[in-house]
């Protein structure tokens, strides 16, 4: 389970985030989804999670499995973003992040052999390892990318430039992965594609999923919990459904007077 | 920059055999070479050294995709090295000079790299070539080192030995001083040798393409877990330490050290240029730069009296007409002249379009003019 207790961030006189506490991944693999107008701190509430941002005030904090059925707490507060990675927390971007002069499987390689701890190694080749090799193969599977496998990063349409970003970010093995809008700027029709596939492989491993998103139809169909964000505090947070039933939420997100 | 390296991979293995083979060759044949023609044996020689060093400053460059404007001070700090071992310590073996000067020019590396490691473009260069202007300023200033006039290599009258090879030419017949030059080259070429397949190990490891995942988006390859700062910091030591190889073996080879030639930051910025000259998308471009560029200033000081102007010139010609450098542009030259071999028709139309943007930059200068004096077109 992924905890922010009580995180403040203030940017001169914005409270960006306002006191945040917040749990994820309280059933295995859960998708939760963060909604809220522009400026709520959404983006913000994830770079402090994942370490881009240090908090003013509060803590992130990680419940790990010790091995013997227990679990124990650590804290991740002051952990540079490389070293959280390592702790299971993986994100992406609103804006896709990948290595725009690799092929598409060299940036999926790249990120496992990371995972793997192998990026020191100067003996063996980059393609040399059998183990890495067939992740990556799983992966392009995984997020039907085979046919542009061998293709140049920068050269791919925006579709699968996003399932490449997760892609990426699915081969460092995250227990707790941070999507910043991953259907941002994908075409209408493909949005579903991309964030069904997600959903499978989050599925699939039984990764928690921390999901920012815009498109209520999205979050209404695949949310399993749902928090929303106003103002840099925590605004709602429960069941999707809340979308439907809560006036005053209704206002606060679409702008609809009832 | 992976477009050259793909377009150098399609290249077939034969014809690549053919070249390494070929390159080998030449290399080898340097000193024979010097003898039948006017070619300057040591020119070429201090080209190879200059070329090694930019291979070392390409590692930062085509990978981390970092520009040092500095990459001088290890040169300079491996030819210091090694003239302090013989000046002060009267070390007289050359592989004791050599190894004295990778040892000082790797200490300076890590320190410089801790504390650029972590900045990024414009910085980066600026922070490169502040290093290298306090090293030289300090090494001018100070009598240890001999300010300007610098250190001399040798001790007492004597050169450096090398594993006596150099005695056995001699005890054969040659004479003392072509005896060591010889050696010493081909101790260079069995270097570079050894330094070029090292860096091709190197690139094409895990450890390479992390590198050119920092290069290519720093904030995503932190993000995947990579320690970017520290595997900057290394990247800059090894190619500290490739300057510090050359700079030792420029020492062996002047027998004499002064800071200008060897510290100055106008050589850092030399160095970066024979990259761009020779390839910065290729392994060996470097060496090929830096061998023409050192040849080409060292031929103009006799015909040109502002020679570094030459520099300028044949950086825009590069920069303009071959900016993936000499090397990386061979592949797509190549591919031009076969597509125009098999179809003789091209060459019609590359003469059609050379003269006809001859005609409209004519055009275009009889506008200007009539312009300029008649006010009026």
């Amino acid at each position: 389970m992924l905890e922010a207790r009580n995180l403040r961030k203030t940017f001169g006189e914005l409270r960006a985030t306002d006191d945040v506490s917040l749990q994820f991944g309280t059933t295995d693999g859960e998708m939760v989804f963060i909604v809220g107008p522009n400026g709520a701190g959404k983006t913000t509430l994830v770079n402090l999670l994942t370490g881009l941002l240090t908090p003013d005030q509060g803590s992130v904090v990680v419940h790990q499995d010790d091995g013997d059925g227990s679990t124990v707490e650590r804290e991740i507060t002051g952990l540079a973003p490389e070293k959280r990675v390592d702790a299971g927390l993986v994100r992406s971007f609103q804006i896709v992040h990948v290595f725009e002069e690799m092929t598409v499987r060299e940036n999926l390689r790249v990120a496992v052999l990371s995972e793997r701890g192998e990026t020191l190694n100067v003996l063996s080749f980059d393609d040399g390892h059998d183990g890495v090799e067939r992740t990556v193969d799983d992966l392009l599977a995984q997020f039907r990318l085979e046919d542009v496998a061998d293709e140049v990063a920068d050269t791919l349409p925006h579709g699968d430039r996003k399932l490449l970003d997760v892609a990426m970010s699915f081969g460092l093995e995250p227990t707790y992965l941070l999507l910043d809008e991953p259907t941002a700027g994908v075409a209408t029709r493909e949005k579903e594609y991309v964030i069904e596939t997600i959903a499978e492989a989050s599925d699939a491993d039984d990764v928690t999923t921390v999901t920012i998103e815009h498109d209520m139809d999205i979050v209404k169909s695949y949310a399993d919990r749902l928090v929303v964000l106003h103002e840099g505090r925590v605004f709602r947070e429960g069941d999707p459904s809340l979308l439907e039933t809560d006036g005053e939420l209704r206002r606060v997100l679409l702008g609809v007077d009832e | 920059m992976s477009r050259a390296r793909l377009s150098a991979e399609n290249l077939p293995t034969s014809v690549r055999v053919v070249l390494v083979v070929l390159g080998l060759g030449v290399l080898l044949a340097v000193p024979d070479l010097a003898r039948v023609t006017p070619l300057s044996f040591a020119t070429i020689h201090k080209g190879l050294l200059f070329g090694l060093a930019a291979v070392g400053l390409n590692l930062l460059l085509r990978h981390t995709e970092l520009v040092s404007f500095g990459h001088v001070a290890f040169f300079g700090t491996g030819a210091y090295g090694a003239a302090v071992l013989a000046t002060y310590y009267e070390v007289s073996s050359g592989l004791v000079l050599l190894a004295g000067a990778v040892l000082a020019a790797t200490a300076v590396a890590l320190v410089v790299g801790y504390l650029v490691a972590g900045h990024l473009d414009i910085y980066f260069a600026l922070l490169t070539l502040a290093f290298n202007q306090v090293l030289f300023a300090f090494v001018v200033q100070s009598s240890f080192f001999n300010s300007t006039d610098g250190l001399s290599v040798r001790v007492g009258v004597d050169r450096p030995s090398l594993l006596g090879l150099d005695q056995l030419l001699v005890s054969a017949g040659l004479d003392p001083v072509q005896a060591y030059n010889y050696v010493l080259y081909y101790l260079t070429v069995a270097i570079l040798v050894v330094v070029v397949l090292v860096t091709w190990k190197l690139v094409n490891s895990p450890f390479g393409r992390a590198l050119d995942a920092i290069g290519q988006d720093r904030t995503r390859a932190r993000f995947i877990g990579i320690p970017v700062e520290r595997y900057v910091w290394i990247a800059f030591t090894i190619s500290g330490i490739y300057g510090g190889i050359a700079g030792g073996l420029f020492a062996l080879l002047q027998l004499h050290v002064r800071p200008e030639p060897v510290l100055f930051a106008f050589v850092s910025g030399e160095i970066l240029f024979m990259a761009i000259l020779g390839g910065v998308g290729t392994l060996v471009g470097p060496i090929v730069g830096g061998v023409i560029l050192v040849y080409l200033l060292d031929l103009a000081r006799f015909y040109v009296t502002y020679y570094h102007a030459l520099t300028g010139i044949v950086l825009l010609a590069v920069v303009y007409f071959l900016p993936e450098g000499i090397l990386g542009s061979l592949p797509a030259l190549g591919a031009a002249i076969e597509r125009r071999r098999r179809d003789p028709g091209l060459v019609r139309n590359d003469v059609e379009t050379v003269v006809t943007s001859v005609r409209r930059s004519v055009r275009r200068a009889v506008t200007t003019v009539r312009i300029l004096v008649f006010g009026v077109n």
